[in-house]
Order: C-alpha cells, then structure tokens, then sequence
C-alpha cells in the first residue's frame, strides 16, 4: 500500500503556500476554559513520516492540544493561535463541515479508550466500511474489502471474522487494533494518538507500539503520540516536546532529551520512573512534590517554580526560551546547569 | 435554562406546601361553611362575581378558594405520606435485594414481579369498598402499592455501588453490614430515591384525586380536588369553572413536582461526573 | 517463624451465564496457588489483566471465599477470624482512589471508620488516632475535613493508605496502588509506601502490571498465568535471571526510557488467554515463542531454580535431547 493507490481526492490543496510544509504546524495555540487557561502558547511542528510525542502528566494540556488540532474542543473552550496549519491549510480557516470532511480522512485520531469511540450497536466492519465510503463514496462492499485488508495489516487473523463482530465480543488489544485500522480507513497523513495504550496490558502494549512504528515506516504517516510514559517516549518518538501547565517547557531530538534533560520538570518526570535493571529497593524514587497547577489566564512567569529545587525570585518573571540546535528549553537557568 | 424547570417546579411545589401548611390561617372563609343562598356564585374575572369570594363558590355555597386551598392539604399530606411510606418498603426491599444478591434478591425481584401484576386502580377500588373510604386507608393503600419504582431504583443502583472499591474497603475496615447498607451504600443511592420520590408524590397525587373522583377516596365533606371535581361535575355545562378550577390546579401542582424531580435528576447527575 | 501469609491450595472458580442460547461457563481465575510470605517481606505479584491476580487479592483479604484451599494469616485460618480481628490484621490500599472512597463521607471519617468498626475505642481516641495518621501520610487537618471530591487523586491514596494503616494491621494489600496515578505522584506514593513499611514493619502484598514498580518495591515476586504462578523468585534473581518464558516475555515488554533501543518484539502473538477456557497441559504453550510438541500434551510441574521455583517443561528437560 502506497499513498498512490489513494483514490483522487477533489480540490485537495490546490497551490500549497510554501515548499512541502511541515504535515503539522502549531504556533502558539491557546486554548482557555473560562477561569482556566489549559494550553498557553504552545508551538510544534510535526513532519511528514514524523513522530512527536507530547509528555507530561495529566492537567499538563497535552490532550486538549490534540482536541483542538483537530478542532474536537468542548463547547465554551476558546482556541487561539498565532498559526494552525495541516498540510499548510489553515485549519482555523475551515468550517465545521470542512473539518469533519478532513477528520477520519486526512488526520485521524485514536484514544485511550477504544470503547469509547467504537459503536456498540454496530459490528467492526459497518463501521469501518460506513468511515470509508462517507469520505470516499464507492460501494460497501469494496469498503468492506479495505477494512479486511487493514484488519489483516494491523495483525488481527482472520479478519473476515472479526468485521462481523461487535466491540463487546473484542478483547482490549484487539479494539485497539480495529481503532487502529478504522484510523487508517481513508489512508491519513497524520494520526493523533492519545495515550493509545495506556489501558492495555504491557505485552499488548508493546505490540501495538511496534504496529504503529511499523505502520509509520511502511506508509509515511505523521504520528503525534500523547503519553504520560516515558518509556513509550524513548523507544519510538522522533522528537519529544514535555508539556507543563499548558505550556511546552522542553522540546528536543528523543536522543538529545534523554542525554541531556534540561528543564527541572523533565529530569523530576525522569527521577520520578523506576528503571528495571537500576533499581536500589532501599532508595527512594525522586519525585516532584505538590501538583500541577490551574493556571488562570494572564499568569505569568515559570508555572513550575512552586515545585522547582531551581527557582529563584526572577523565575515570576519573564521566562527566556532557550535554544541550541533542536533543543529548546523554557528556563531561566543557564543551558548546561544539570552537568 | 435547565435550572429554569428545576426553579419552577421548586416554587410551585413550596407555594403548594405552604398552602397546606398555612391553609387554616390564609383561607379567608371556613371550607366547610355552606350558603345556600349563595350557590355557584361566580369566580372573580366573570361578570357579577363577589369580592368576598374570589374563586366563586360551589353547589353548596362553601367558599371556593377556601376549598382549594384546603385541598392542597389533602393532596399534599396524601402525596407526602405515600412516599414515605412506599419509599421506606421499596428502599429496604431494593437495598436488601442490590447488596445481597443471590436467592434474597429473588425474592425481592418476585415481591416486585406481584406488585407489578396488582392492578392499583382496582386494588384501591375493592379495598375502599370493603371498608369504606377514609384519609387513613387512602394513604395506606397507595404507601403499600406504589413502593415498586422504589424498589426497582434502590436495587440497581445498590447493584452497582456492592461492588465498588469503597465498599470493600468498609468491608475490609470491619464494618458490620448494616453499617455498610446504612453508612456506605445508602447516603449515596439518596439522590436517585429522591427523583423516585417526586415521581411518586406527583402519582400518588393523580391517584388520590381519580379515587375521590369515583367516590372512592377521601369523604365528603373533606376537600379534595378530585372530590371537588366529582362534585362539580353536574354542573359543568353552566358553570364550567367549578371543575376547570380544581383541574387546572391538579395540572399545576402534578407538573411542578414533575418539573422538580426532572431537575433534580440533572443536577444530581451533572453532580456525579467526574 | 510463622509466615505473615500462608496460602494453601487456593482456587476460585466463576460460573459466567452464557446469556439467552449460550452455555454457561466456568471461569477458573485461581487455579491450586500456594505460597508463603514471611513477615516483613514484599511479595510483588505480576501478570497479565485476567491473570487472576486481582482475584487472589480479594480472597487474602476475606471478600471472597475459596473454592478450594485456605488462606493462614500469621498461622490462624483467616476463615475462622470474624470481621473485626481480620481487619487488625490485614488490610487493603485499592487501585483508583476515585472509586475506593466513599464521596459522601470527610475525609476524617473514612480514615476513622476502621477505628470505629471496631467497636471499644473511645471517640476521644479514635479522632486522635485517625488525626495522627493523617498527618503521617503527609495530608492537613484542614483537608481532613474535606470530601474526596475536593482532593487531588495523589491525596486520596495518601487518604485510603491511611485508612488501611490507622488500625496497625500487620499485612497490606496492595492491589495496584499506583497504575491510576501520574508518575511524579506514583513516585510520592512509592516512597511513602516504603517509608511506613520500615516504620511500621508491615508485610506487603504488592499486585501490579508495571514491572519496573515491582522490581522497585518487591523483595520477592510471583508471576501468575491463567490463575496459576508459573514462576516465583526472589525480586533479584527473578529480575537477573528470569527462567519460564512468560517471565521472560513480560519483562521484555518493558519499555525503559532508553531511547534507540526501539520496541521490542515479545513474541507473544495475537490471541489472549481466555480464563474460561484455559489450554491443556501448560496453560501458556498456545502463546509460548519456545513451545515444543510435548508443551501441548504433558503437564509441567514446579522446578527448583535459582532464587525459586518455575513451572516449565523446558527448564525439566534442560540438558536432555
């Protein structure tokens, strides 16, 4: 399967603004819920073939960040952004019936909990074939052909079987190997991915995350995977951006991150995880004290200074963005402190 | 705008209470006080109506907004007393039936698989005309037959609490199992019971008032508004009010109690989301 | 010495309706586990969501009656103890703090209830008793006096580890303390975990998928499979040298935040074991990437290793043809 195949959208992009744009681009996104601002000024930009993962613990923004890229934001949530850009089309530009035309089709998105998003009334395959023909038309039958095709791709035997079944008659792995499939449907070019393995056993979970590496390799998707284990990180994520209280605080090369943490919330999050092989069972864990914070909209300075071992009364200031190479810091500390 | 029913039905349902409370202080004529003299007088937005009586009067002359007002009472009092009565049988027998499963909950599902097949109507009917009709026997009909939904409600939900964490921890902490059923379980199936019971006041209500419609209810000279209707209804085609009165006040007090529980639900439930 | 925890025999069997046509079946989630744990000590149960770990832990503390077998706590039979002395003894910290605490109860009140379930501790000392543990597990008593809901989840397992330890049990059922939990806070928890394990000389039986939790916190480890522990060994040589393949499989299904290593393939395939209808002879042979022909037809028994004990046909014919 090739992004040849794919059967000739209409009017798709027709003079693209730039050379081959960046598949995602996010510039200073904003996303506010009355008292609450969630995301605050977050930037990144997400390559075709790419995957980025955003990490951080729950109440950092990471989520949201995903909803409102693809514009999925409970009603009362205010997005802003300095640029939005998929393909290097304006998605704040689109209406609602242009996004949903894009949704499922050229940007697809997969969640923690398959049930949630799969219809128990419905067997797999109806709904993996309804995904297909209302983006691309054609026959039910050549839809349910696809869907066979793909739930054979992602590693399911006999898939013939598995499109007459319901959601219920799945085991976790398998719901989120249809997921999987269904988001792979109408071939997109980007896949959102949020905590997509989380509810799933270890064993499973390292299948689906080689699937999914396997699938990028093969098709040249553009993954954007949101987790808060950084070993998922580690092993599959091309670049990472560490989310906090809304804002990106940290955003390197995987290789570089983990050589060279350089925010304080990012080496607490790694002091924070027991690594197998390295344990001390009479030691304890680093850890990061208090929580994360609600962040009112128009707050300023580092909103990780009440849990900082770092901070220092400038840090309620201005924070300078820090940067050398791909590694960006948002930190007043000088690059190269923590060695 | 959701608030605006939850709202609504709140104050029609505390002016209805408080009409029963307050009703030998408020009325501005005795009830039960007849005048012949003045029968069906008319009530105050048709022409030639009195003054002194705002709703008019009925066949007997007895001050109509006097009556009503009393009739809130009975209908209140019905209302209340059912609930409280059902919602003590149905609560225990759904409680027992959630928590311990197995055979007592059979039985418990049995008990509510007959009460379901007990016409309430007919039931209500015989009873009433075996031992004549009085409040007490109204109230105790309706407290005995009505606790199903009761039932029905406490049993799922305690089915659904029995195997949370915190039962078990409770469970673990030593707690007897009447502590757990009183302390655990429920102080949090209260706020489904509470919706239940709105339901039921707003049934037991309609029921009373169809009862004393057939004569089955509370006894003359008692002012029910069913009674009232029952009463009036002789003279409906020329003096059309003395039914539409009672009716309409039926309609009112049945749909603000509905209008609460309906409320309740959502604000109860917007309250459970995490 | 008696062992805080001796399990003999257990099993525990569902019977699961089959619903309008289908058949009713049978569910074996604890299939003969037994094992001792002595008193101080961790014991770190791992395995797979079915496994029937979870299972276990609900019948050590007393929810759920044996089919079979019989559960010693420090050497008395735990079905002979009523209510109240089990609950001095043993009891339990659940995996979601959101669920595990009763929301229309304070804070205060929960961590009392143990106190007060028993019965013959006067109300001075039990607010006393519960005030001091609150403050040990680190929270105010200003958030006592609050409900779960206005309580971050960090908070509310720092509040269902003080209910679990307000009555000085001598045992601890862990089920999963921290999988609901962010890592920064799953750290706090850990720690805290071990801290009053020390202080307290508690014995710990530690359920969890994360591996790397288990290797922190567990001096010994048990694997479970399809209700059964394939493998059991001290936390050093079960994480060293792992001998069954599922052992070996499940660790190397963890991902370490080491980058460039990639996602390693762990051989299992598609198919999940199905606790109502578990393989013959070694349970784990249908999935196992080292089967042979005679996994599928003769029954492994428990084989002496290093630091235990593993049931694999392959570790009794090591060194024969």
């Amino acid at each position: 399967m090739s992004t040849s195949d794919r059967g000739a959208p209409p009017a798709r992009s027709p003079n693209p603004p730039r050379q081959s744009p960046p598949l995602l681009e996010i510039e200073e996104l904003r996303v506010t819920f009355g008292r609450t601002a969630a995301v605050r000024g977050a930037s990144f930009s997400l390559e075709k073939g790419e995957t980025h993962c955003v990490v951080g613990e729950s109440g950092c923004g990471k989520s949201v960040t995903a909803l409102a890229v693809m514009g999925l934001l409970a009603r009362g949530a205010r997005r802003e952004a300095a640029r939005l850009e998929f393909a290097g089309q304006d998605l704040r530009a689109l209406s609602e019936r242009q996004l949903s035309a894009l949704r499922g089709d050229r940007m697809a998105m997969i969640f923690q909990e398959p049930m949630t998003s799969l219809n128990p009334a419905y067997t797999v395959g109806s709904q993996m074939a309804e995904v297909f023909t209302r983006h691309r038309g054609g026959s039910r039958r050549a839809a349910l052909d696809r869907a066979a095709d793909l739930l054979a791709r992602v590693g399911i035997t006999a898939p013939g079987m598995r499109l007459g079944q319901f959601p219920h008659q799945l085991s976790g792995g398998l719901r989120q190997r249809v997921m999987i499939a269904m988001a792979l449907m109408c071939d997109p070019e980007l896949l959102i991915a949020d905590e997509p393995t989380t509810a799933l056993d270890v064993t499973v979970q390292a299948q689906i995350l080689r699937l999914l590496a396997e699938l990028q390799r093969d098709l040249g998707l553009g993954i954007l995977l949101i987790t808060h284990d950084l070993g998922i990180v580690a092993r599959i994520a091309d670049r990472v951006s560490v989310m906090y209280a809304g804002e990106v605080v940290e955003s390197a090369p995987t290789a570089a991150l983990f050589a060279a943490p350089s925010h304080p919330y990012t080496r607490g999050l790694l002091a924070c995880v027991p690594v197998p092989g390295k344990v001390k069972r009479e030691e304890a864990l680093g850890s990061i004290p208090g929580m994360v914070p609600r962040i009112p909209p128009g707050f300023t300075g580092c909103a990780f200074r009440d849990r900082c071992d770092h901070a220092a009364p400038e840090c309620a200031g201005a924070v300078p963005r820090q940067q050398a190479g791909a590694h960006e810091v948002l930190c007043r500390l000088p690059p190269g402190w923590a060695a | 705008m959701r608030q605006a029913g939850l709202v609504l039905g709140g104050v029609i349902v505390g002016i209805a209470l408080l009409c029963a409370i307050l009703a030998p202080w408020i009325v501005p004529h005795d009830p039960f006080l007849q005048n012949l003299d003045n029968r069906l007088a008319v009530p105050f937005w048709m022409e030639g109506s009195n003054p002194a009586h705002l709703l008019g009067t009925d066949q007997l002359g007895r001050d109509y907004l006097s009556r009503l007002v009393h009739g809130a009472r009975i209908s209140m009092l019905i209302g209340v007393l059912t609930v409280v009565a059902s919602g003590l049988i149905g609560t225990t027998l759904g409680v027992l039936g959630g928590f311990f499963g197995g055979r007592v909950d059979d039985a418990v599902l049995f008990a509510i698989t007959c009460r379901l097949a007990i016409p309430v109507v007919l039931v209500a009917l015989a009873v009433v005309g075996l031992l004549g009709s009085s409040l007490t026997l109204v109230i105790l009909v309706l407290g005995l037959l009505l606790w199903d939904r009761f039932a029905v409600v406490a049993r799922s939900t305690t089915m659904q609490l029995r195997n949370l964490d915190y039962v078990a921890a409770a469970w673990s902490a030593g707690v007897s199992t009447p502590g757990i059923l009183l302390k655990e379980i429920l102080p949090n199936i209260a706020s489904h019971l509470a919706v239940v019971a709105t339901l039921e006041m707003a049934l037991a209500i309609l029921l009373e008032a169809a009862l004393s419609f057939l004569g089955l209810g509370v006894p003359p000279p008692l002012p029910s508004w069913g009674l009232m209707i029952a009463e009036g209804k002789d003279y409906m085609f020329f003096s059309p009010w003395v039914i539409f009165i009672p009716g309409v006040t039926l309609f009112i007090v049945v749909l603000g109690i509905n209008l609460l529980g309906d409320g309740l639900r959502d604000l109860l439930g917007a309250g459970d989301t995490r | 010495m008696t062992p805080a925890i001796e399990v003999r025999g257990l099993c525990r069997s569902f019977r699961q309706r089959g619903g309008l046509l289908g058949q009713d079946r049978t569910v074996v989630a604890v299939d003969d586990v037994s094992f001792t744990l002595a008193g101080g000590g961790v014991l770190g149960v791992v395995g797979e969501s079915g496994c029937g770990k979870s299972t276990l832990a609900r019948i050590i503390l007393g929810l759920l009656p044996p089919t079979a077998g019989e559960v010693l706590v420090e050497g008395r039979r735990l079905a002979a103890m009523d209510r109240r002395a089990r609950a001095r003894l043993i009891q339990p910290v659940f995996q979601d703090p959101f669920a595990s605490l009763n929301p229309r109860r304070r804070i205060r009140d929960i961590v009392a209830m143990p106190l007060v379930a028993q019965g013959d501790i006067p109300a001075r000392q039990v607010a006393d008793r519960a005030a001091e543990m609150l403050a040990r597990v680190g929270l105010s008593a200003e958030q006592a006096e609050r409900y779960p809901a206005q309580l971050s989840g960090g908070q509310r397992q720092r509040v269902a580890i003080a209910r679990a330890l307000v009555l000085r049990p001598r045992i601890v059922i862990c089920d999963e303390p921290t999988s609901a939990l962010d890592v920064s806070v799953q750290a706090q928890i850990l720690n805290l975990l071990a801290e009053l394990r020390r202080e307290l000389n508690l014995t710990y039986l530690f359920i969890s998928h994360n591996l790397a939790v288990v290797e922190h916190v567990a001096t010994e480890v048990a694997v479970m499979y399809l209700g059964r522990i394939v493998e059991r060994a001290t936390a050093d040589a079960l994480f060293r040298a792992p001998q069954h393949p599922y052992t070996k499989a499940l660790l190397a299904s963890v991902l370490t935040p080491e980058p460039g290593l990639g996602v390693p393939d762990v051989g299992l395939g598609e198919t999940l074991p199905d606790p109502a209808n578990i393989p013959p002879a070694c349970r784990f042979h249908p999935r196992c990437p080292v089967a042979e022909p005679r996994c599928a037809t003769t029954t492994p028994h428990a084989i002496m290793t290093a630091g235990g004990a593993a049931e694999c046909l392959l570790l009794e014919g090591a060194g024969k043809p």
